[in-house]
């Protein structure tokens, strides 16, 4: 599948080891927004981490819906190859079913002792 | 009039100097980076600092470590995929003597960020190789020469030391001669490990110099508080 030519793209392979051309980039970024959007609205809606990736992941999505075409959407989203922007997306997937279990928005752990972070000592 | 040759000899001499020079866009994208770090994990983030060369700095609580690093790993606003460097910094007047450092390196974005967190002798810290598996034998050579001990690592053992060698070498309080010297034995036809014996004694040389180095950096001055004591019972 890396080798050979892919029918949909003038694209023969990304020029990445261990990345093979995706066929219908548009619909597997499609499915990968819709879940990622599901698993941030289990998070409270004043999280920061929900604001930003929520502000991330729509303006994607609406370029995604936009632009049909292949090349003008990479050069659109400035964030290398589609194949690329499809792992950013499942690593934020799995970022997000993450955050649910440690709830990083919480109030801080416990306060270093106070000469913890002090230089010179 | 005669201020001018004044003026020309000086800006003459700041172009000469070699100074580099105070990059004030880049130290505005990382206070903003940082800050936006600091707000999407305030439970683990205890400090974030910029050097005056342009480093940024995140200080931890060392139960985010895990979180931290999976999220300047997997998030698509900061793909911090490589780890650079994982050390230790021994700093025995405080009580969590121990400072673990991270350095990540982004590809997409290049720019670089530094992770701290602290422990003392006896807490175990979480293992990044479930995040990053550079961390192997970083975490190795810590465990070796701190005795930091980093849990769920798959195979924490010496790296650097002989087999048998006792202590962790970058500790401040181990010497710098170290304990014991190697030798072969004749008799034993072997080599045998003895406690060290120098030929000169060791000698601390006191380098500092009688003016203050840092004026800048002088602390700040400590008020005297009057604690009020135990009330003296009236005596009947």
């Amino acid at each position: 599948m890396a080798g050979g030519k892919a029918s949909h793209r003038m694209v023969p392979t990304t020029g990445l080891v261990g990345l093979a051309v995706a066929e219908n980039p548009h619909e597997r970024l499609r499915i990968l927004y819709t879940k990622i959007l599901g698993v941030l609205q289990s998070i409270p809606k004043d999280a920061a981490y929900r604001k930003y990736t929520e502000q991330i992941v729509n303006e994607r999505f609406d370029l995604v819906k936009k632009e049909t075409d292949v090349k003008k959407l990479e050069d659109k989203l400035n964030s290398g190859q589609i194949e690329e922007v499809i792992v950013q997306a499942e690593n934020e997937l799995s970022l997000a079913r993450k955050m649910i279990q440690w709830k990083p928005w919480e109030p801080l752990v416990e306060e270093p002792p106070s000469d913890q972070w002090r230089w010179p000592i | 009039p005669s201020v001018f040759p004044i003026i020309i000899l000086e800006t003459l001499f700041f172009s000469l100097a070699t100074v580099r020079p105070k990059n004030e866009v880049e130290q505005k994208q990382l206070c903003a980076f940082g800050e936006y770090v600091a707000e999407i994990l305030p439970k683990y983030i205890q400090q974030v600092q910029v050097t005056c060369y342009n480093e940024l700095e995140l200080l931890i609580h060392p139960d985010g470590i895990i979180p931290v690093l999976t999220f300047l790993r997997d998030h698509t606003n900061a793909q911090f995929k490589s780890l650079a460097d994982l050390t230790a910094v021994d700093v025995p007047s405080r009580q969590y003597r121990f400072e673990i450092v991270y350095n990540l390196l982004s590809l997409r974005f290049n720019s670089r960020i530094r992770v701290k967190t602290y422990t003392d002798e006896l807490t175990p810290v979480d293992s990044a190789v479930p995040v990053h598996k550079a961390a192997n034998w970083y975490e190795r050579e810590v465990w070796d020469m701190y005795g930091v001990f980093f849990a769920n690592h798959p195979d924490l053992r010496r790296i650097l030391t002989d087999y048998g060698f006792e202590g962790h070498p970058f500790r401040k309080d181990f010497p710098l001669s170290g304990y014991v010297e190697v030798r072969y034995d004749d008799e034993v036809k072997r080599v045998v490990a003895e406690p060290v014996e120098l030929a000169q004694e060791f000698r601390k040389f006191d380098l500092n110099s009688p003016w203050e180095a840092f004026p800048a950096y002088r602390p700040a001055p400590e008020t005297l508080k009057i604690e009020a004591g135990a009330k003296k019972e009236d005596t009947k």
